[in-house]
């Protein structure tokens, strides 16, 4: 077979000659890794390769150690082409982990979903998570190893390191740093703590532009062992009164699966007497968190500590320990929610919880830390020992620059990360970096700090390398490799271990070594086999923190961010956040995300200054009007946009934006708001000002121009007393005559009849179903003149509006995608019938058929369907299009498309079930933004049965169908929202 | 004609229709002159603009076939944009063409001759130029045969439920019937023309086409039951197309296009554009070409008279529109209305209103509809206006349900580069029409001409009326 199989130009994909002439087992290791920087192999060899390597190898990852594994997570006898497979994995995240299950097609990742099984995941995956496989196939990511420009090798490189090896291991390592990323990685913890002892006086410094420094440091304040790092667990499902200062919990900070997770199942109320948790939202930006609320009070950055502080007084006066704390605050105006608030706290004691946001402070952290000490309690929150993961150190960040801009350091490996992107502007690590003789960077793209550094070291993409991390509660899970690395790419274990041991080993190996050394009994292969199979195991948890000090609270109150400032009306506040989007930056390449509109201002493609109506009143702004902001003698421009019910005086700047190096995606996107950003005013700082330069920006890409919903009923919306008095009132919101249908119905007496239902009280407008929906469905990445235009092909889009004054808006979200009506509209108007019904219910739309005259799109009153105006696949790049489903159309110019309730989904369980001679159960189909939600809030099923999951869920009296009263019968039906505000703050 | 000798009580009591005390000899010589004679001068520059014009049309559709129509300012709530406005905006003007030489002749008013040669020239130009965008505002236009219910091996029928499937067949229709019907008209002509042809090019053409007219009373016989045939089958037309059109927006579901009173008001629309149209084409030929003695001021003011009908009748549809918005009670109609008058498109609105409803409203007053640079500016306004009535009338897509999806469209250099292009096209097709065949029906005339009439001597000592 060797000699028919042919394979030209392939860099990745060793030969199989070699192995018919090498013996029993393959070697997967390439034997120049490091020349891959010609990507020239066509799709089709790929494809042959990888089917006959599969079925000769009979090997179950596409990434082949010598080592026989078989991570299946559905354990098959045999591999059937065409059949795709799924395997656990993890997605590291700064210090945090995300189990993930990786569809792969032939030994090709398609499509990443959580694990189930992961405590961090819970079967969804987040916008990042999702989009993170085009990472993978980024072609601006190939190209090997570059030395002072000129392309070069890792064996090179190796021999480069050799020399310098033998210099530090004489020196002790003197003149040698690590800039590294926080991690959760045990084989990282073990290989720096090898680092440390093999290069004693070298550097090690810990830098993310966000992390949960402060969370860690807040603890620490408040504790009695203040040596240690440890990480808060929380179960918001046991909680019933839940306040959230200035925490965007529920999707802009770690963990936010299991936040919204539990949160929800606190809000999905099957009948009007089910009780429902309440969420007070204090915050200075408008986030998806506030949307969530049932009070929210939008307070500036500087007034959020002294808030907290009046809290924590008021909890004090109605009984709660807190040790001797002063008796009264200066928070005057609000005096009497906050009494309200810590009443209804009180009353939960046991059961409230208090959020922070990450950004806050380290005192504020130790304040919340104490409180829910008293206030929740474990389970609801739990303290776990950091143990193997590292934590971002900002405050050493001054000493490191003083040694590396007085000369102290001769070589620097950065492990990741962008510091000359995303370092704060004072460090100007930039001009740093040209102190050190040596600098090497290890990363996905030759990004900012690639470009000023000697050594370009590619890093290999979690999908295809190996390695490990913990989870928040310690849970220890594997990192392993989907596909052999696309361009020789390196991992940070493959680096670093090549550092502490001089040996270059495959990180395979490597983990394993860790594996072992974690696994004090047992059987090691067998223990082997199972996190392979699972993607997590359960070890011993690291041991829980000590409970804090509640004597504490008093220093902790003293601190100046407790104390009200006076500050006039022209000094500006701002807030550093990290984009809904690209992050911290780090997806800034990542069309998916960058396409993604941002859940508040429903803005693609940019990120801009973010103000208050009232704000922009004051300083006569309009969206898109370029202002100039300076801070401390720092000054950028950006365009505004008004997000209602924003703090006033207040600027929020997403980060992440206005990279140069990023790739031909995201190099010159929005604005570089970290060149604003400072060591001392890190996360927030008073004193902006803002002047409007004149000029503005036209070409913004927003797909949502009209916040309002005019007073319809569309997303329905009640108070859980309303409720109660009104239980039918979504229902009753629309008053109709009679609907009689024009058309004879189709029977659906028999088989399966498709349905959906939505629950607004659950969803959070995170758009994790969004991207699950572009993986699956191949959506092209349109750009932002074509979104600016009002072309993004989104087939599933969460709605935004806001509701009430524009000080203190509401915000609400609602997906929409096809509603798959019994009498659709779209399907009469047709003229070749190109959009038809099928006997399971379901809209159809043939492409080969559609001829393209928009009719159906005109018609469609959910404006749902996505037309085609040019042919945005064209341009996909090979390595691009090895992330598409090859279970669904691409479409071409001209056609129409819409959602198509994963019918590709659906056949595949009908011929799975059919294969088996059973018949298909509720739950067997389950749709792509079903799948992915973090929160539950998507249910599909067989209408016809009256005991699914979604019949039950669509018989609820919160159910209601949009746009009913024109009689086109959508089979997508929507739950109500219901909020459950504090009767005694809604009296006042 | 077979209905002259109805028409001579009539005939007796009428000034004379065709002014300058003409003998059928100076007709003929009138109107074949033209034809014959080198054209004027400015025929050549107008010419060569409005070739100029087709021939960018014809860039511009090819480019759009290469790029798509992304190239156009649509977008997801907009997906139907100029295409569409100058679709039905080409299709009225096609209207007063269709009106003139079927309806007018079978209410026998004699008055049309004069101009409906003409005008169904102009209708047949129009619809081509109609006809135009559909086809090429469609994604994938090499398969745009779909839409006709042609026999195939995949047994794929086209949707009859689809009023788009419906437009295919009135307008296909519509264009064959008003081909053949001026055709038919022009044979008698055609066989003046060849029988005056000097050169054996313009002999043989002229002779293919007049299909050997000899002028015998046989063939007069024959020729008068066609014409009138064909005037009964378009007559239904000059009703059924534009209401047809109408189904497009009438039959959807969206707030402002749902409305059963759209295939009436885009009938009076289209006769009243069609019309204006009509009287801007006329104005100038009749100018430059010498005919005002035979499209006298009377015919024109019996044009202004039809358009005061007309655009009274659309702007009593416009009231209509908003009554029964606000009497529907229902919340997405008057929305839609409010927001035409009021919503970011209101300019357009305000537009339409101001000449399709009020600059009629001129031709109340004789001395004004009497006057050629009013009548002449004011039938413009109205072309404009009525495009802008199509334009108000797609935009309603802009804001419908659900408010998460409105937008707003404006047009590319493309979307109005095809649409200027399309007069390109229409004047080309015009200017050839001018210059190769007789522009005023000879034989139709000379049946009015007072020597027509069998009792010509006695009448010609009553008529003493008016001869502007």
């Amino acid at each position: 077979m060797s000699d028919k199989i042919k394979i030209e130009q392939q860099q990745y994909w060793r030969s199989l000659e070699a192995r018919a002439a090498g013996g029993e087992v393959f070697d997967p290791v390439p034997d120049s890794a490091g020349h891959s920087s010609d990507n020239s192999w066509s799709r089709r060899s790929f494809l042959t390769l990888m089917g006959a390597s599969m079925a000769m190898a009979g090997l179950a990852s596409c990434r082949r150690p010598k080592e026989r594994i078989i991570p299946y997570v559905q354990a098959p006898e045999e591999i059937v082409p065409g059949n795709p497979k799924q395997y656990a994995t993890t997605m590291p995240f700064g210090n945090r982990s995300y189990g993930a299950l990786v569809t792969t097609h032939e030994g090709r990742p398609t499509k990443i979903e959580g694990n189930p099984l992961h405590p961090s995941s819970l079967g969804a995956a987040s916008a990042y998570m999702q989009a993170s496989i085009l990472d993978l196939y980024d072609p601006d990511r190939a190209g090997g190893v570059v030395h002072d420009g000129v392309d070069a090798s890792w064996d090179y490189f190796v021999a480069h390191w050799k020399t310098l090896e033998e210099k530090f291991l004489a020196n002790e390592g003197e003149g040698l740093a690590v800039l590294a990323e926080p991690f959760a990685s045990p084989t990282l913890f073990r290989l720096k703590r090898e680092f440390e002892k093999r290069f004693p006086r070298a550097t090690w410094a810990t830098w993310e532009p966000v992390s949960d420094e402060n969370v860690v440091k807040g603890r620490k304040l408040a504790s009695y062992t203040p040596s240690e790092d440890h990480r808060q667990v929380y179960r918001l499902d046991l909680a019933k009164v839940i306040v959230a200062v200035d925490s965007d919990f529920l999707l802009g900070e770690p963990e936010s699966i299991t936040m919204a997770r539990g949160f929800a199942s606190g809000r999905k109320v099957a009948t009007e007497n089910d009780e429902m948790n309440r969420l007070y939202v204090v915050e200075s930006a408008h986030t998806v968190t506030g949307a969530s609320a049932d009070h929210r009070l939008r307070l500036k950055p500087s007034e959020i500590g002294p808030f907290l502080k009046a809290l924590a007084v008021e909890l004090k006066k109605q009984g709660l320990n807190l040790g001797d704390i002063p008796e009264s605050h200066g928070f005057g105006e609000h005096s009497q929610s906050i009494a309200v608030m810590a009443r209804d706290l009180m009353a939960a004691q046991g059961s409230a919880v208090i959020l922070a946001g990450l950004h806050l402070s380290p005192e504020v952290h130790g304040l919340v830390a104490l409180l829910n000490d008293v206030m929740a309690g474990e389970p609801i929150v739990r303290w776990v020992r950091g143990g193997s993961s590292s934590v971002a150190d900002t405050s050493a960040l001054g000493s490191f620059a003083a040694d590396v801009s007085e000369g102290h350091i001769d070589t620097m490996v950065i492990l990741s990360g962008n510091p000359v992107f995303d370092m704060p502007a004072d460090v100007d690590f930039k001009r740093l970096l040209k102190n050190t003789r040596n600098t090497m960077h290890v990363s996905l793209h030759r990004n900012e700090t690639a470009q000023e550094c000697n050594w370009y070291l590619p890093k290999a993409h979690y999908l295809e390398s190996w390695s490990d991390a913990r989870a928040a509660d310690s849970t220890y899970s594997v990192i392993q490799p989907t596909i052999e690395p696309l361009h020789g790419a390196k991992s940070e274990v493959e680096l670093l271990s090549l550092m502490v041991s001089g040996t270059d080993k495959s990180s395979h190996e490597i983990v394993r070594d860790t594996f072992k050394w974690m696994m004090s009994s047992g059987d090691f292969e067998k223990s082997w086999q199972r996190v392979l199979h699972d993607g997590i195991v359960r070890l011993e948890p690291e041991g829980p923190g000590p409970r804090p000090n509640p004597n504490a609270a008093k220093s902790i109150l003293e601190n100046r961010v407790f104390a009200r400032q006076v500050t006039e009306a022209s000094n500006l506040e701002v807030i550093f956040t990290p984009s809904y989007s690209t992050y911290d930056g780090r997806f800034a390449n990542n069309g998916w995300l960058q396409e993604l509109p941002d859940p508040v201002t429903k803005l693609a493609w940019d990120n801009a200054a973010l103000i208050s109506p009232t704000t922009a009143n004051e300083f006569d702004l309009v969206n898109g009007d370029i202002v100039t902001l300076a801070l401390k003698g720092r000054s950028i421009e950006i365009p505004i946009w008004i997000v209602p019910g924003q703090a006033d005086q207040t600027v929020i700047l997403p980060l992440g934006y206005g990279r140069t190096q990023a790739g031909r995606v995201g190099s010159n996107v929005g604005v570089n708001t970290y060149e604003l950003r400072t060591t001392d005013a890190m996360h927030f700082a008073t004193g902006l000002s803002m002047t409007k330069t004149g000029r503005r920006r036209d070409d913004m890409a927003n797909t949502q121009d009209h916040s309002s919903m005019e007073g319809r009923p569309i997303v329905r919306e009640a108070t859980l007393d309303e409720y109660k008095k009104h239980p039918e009132f979504a229902r009753e919101m629309v008053e109709h005559p009679p609907l009689t249908s024009l058309w004879e119905e189709h029977d659906y007496s028999e088989g399966y009849q498709w349905g959906m239902a939505i629950d607004l009280n659950a969803c959070i407008g995170c758009n994790a179903c969004v991207v699950a929906c572009q993986s699956e469905n191949n959506i092209p990445v349109v750009g932002r003149e074509q979104v600016q235009k009002g072309r993004e092909m989104h087939w599933l889009r969460v709605d935004r509006y806001f509701n009430g004054e524009p000080e203190n808006a509401l915000m609400v979200h609602q997906p929409v995608a096809c509603q798959h009506c019994e009498n659709a509209p779209c399907e009469q108007v047709c003229p070749v019938a190109a959009t038809v019904h099928d006997k399971e219910g379901l809209n159809t739309m043939v492409y080969n058929r559609c001829i393209g005259t928009r009719y159906c799109a005109n018609n469609c009153p959910y404006k749902v369907r996505r037309f085609n105006f040019f042919n945005f696949t064209k341009d996909i790049p090979e390595t691009t299009q090895m992330a598409q489903n090859p279970d669904v159309t691409v479409r071409s110019r001209g056609v129409m498309e819409k959602c198509t309730y994963c019918t590709q989904r659906i056949n595949r369980a009908r011929r799975d079930t059919k294969l088996a001679g059973a018949k298909l159960n509720d739950g067997d189909v389950v749709t792509a933004c079903q799948q992915t939600c973090p929160t539950g809030a998507i249910v599909f099923g067989d209408i016809n049965d009256p005991n699914s999951e979604v019949s039950k869920v669509k018989k609820r009296n919160r159910g209601y169908e949009l746009l009913s009263e024109l009689n086109v019968k959508p089979r997508t039906s929507f739950l109500a929202k219901i909020r459950n505000p504090n009767p005694e703050l809604e009296e006042s | 004609m077979s209905s002259d000798t109805h028409k001579s009580d009539t005939a007796v009591l009428e000034p004379p229709l065709i002014g300058g005390d003409p003998t059928f000899e100076s007709i003929t010589q009138d109107v074949s002159r033209i034809v014959e004679r080198k054209p004027p001068k400015y025929w050549y520059p107008a010419f060569t603009v409005s070739l100029a014009g087709a021939l960018m049309l014809f860039g511009l559709i090819g480019y759009l076939v290469w790029e798509g129509t992304g190239i156009w300012g649509l977008n997801n709530p907009v997906g139907w944009g100029w295409a569409i406005v100058n679709f039905v905006f080409w299709v009225g003007i096609g209207h007063a063409g269709t009106l003139i030489s079927a309806i007018l002749f079978l209410l026998r008013q004699r008055w049309r001759t004069s101009i409906n040669r003409f005008a169904e020239a102009m209708t047949i130009f129009a619809v081509i130029c109609a006809l135009m965008f559909p086809t090429i505002h469609v994604g994938r236009m090499w398969v745009i045969h779909w839409t006709l219910p042609l026999p195939n091996q995949m047994s794929m029928w086209p949707n009859f439920r689809s009023p788009l499937l419906w437009d295919t067949f009135a307008v296909g229709t519509y264009f064959i019937c008003s081909f053949l019907f001026w055709y038919v008209g022009l044979i008698p002509d055609l066989a003046t023309l060849r029988e005056r042809a000097v050169g054996r090019i313009r002999k043989f053409f002229y002779g293919i086409f007049s299909l050997g007219w000899r002028g015998g009373n046989r063939q007069w016989r024959h020729y008068e039951v066609a014409y009138l045939v064909l005037a009964g089958i378009s007559t239904p037309l000059v009703l059924s197309v534009h209401s047809i059109v109408s189904t497009d927006f009438a039959t959807s579901l969206l707030p402002g296009w749902h409305t059963t009173i759209f295939p009436p008001y885009f009938v009076a629309g289209a006769i009243f554009s069609g019309f204006a149209m009509v009287m801007t084409l006329s104005v100038i030929a009749r100018q430059l070409y010498g005919l005002t003695h035979i499209i006298t001021l009377k015919h024109l003011e019996r044009m202004c008279i039809i358009m005061l009908v007309t655009g009274s009748m659309v702007g009593y549809a416009y009231a209509t529109e908003f009554f029964i918005a606000w009497y529907s009670g229902n919340e997405y109609e008057s929305f839609a209305f409010i927001n035409r008058a009021f919503g970011p498109y209101a300019w357009a609105y305000w537009i339409m209103i101001s000449c399709n409803v009020i600059v009629p409203q001129l031709f109340w007053f004789k001395k004004l509809r009497t006057t050629i640079w009013v009548m002449f500016i004011a039938s413009i306004l109205i072309n404009v206006g009525m495009w802008f009535e199509r334009f108000v009338i797609v935009m309603t897509l802009h804001r419908d349900y659900l408010p998460s999806a409105w937008d707003y469209y404006s047009p590319t250099i493309y979307d109005i580069g095809i649409f200027v292009g399309s007069f390109g096209l229409f004047f080309t097709l015009f200017l050839l029409f001018l210059r190769y065949m007789p522009m005023v029906a000879m034989s139709e005339v000379k049946g009015v001409l007072p020597q027509a009439e069998v009792h010509h001597k006695e009448a010609s000592t009553v008529a003493a009326g008016e001869v502007p």
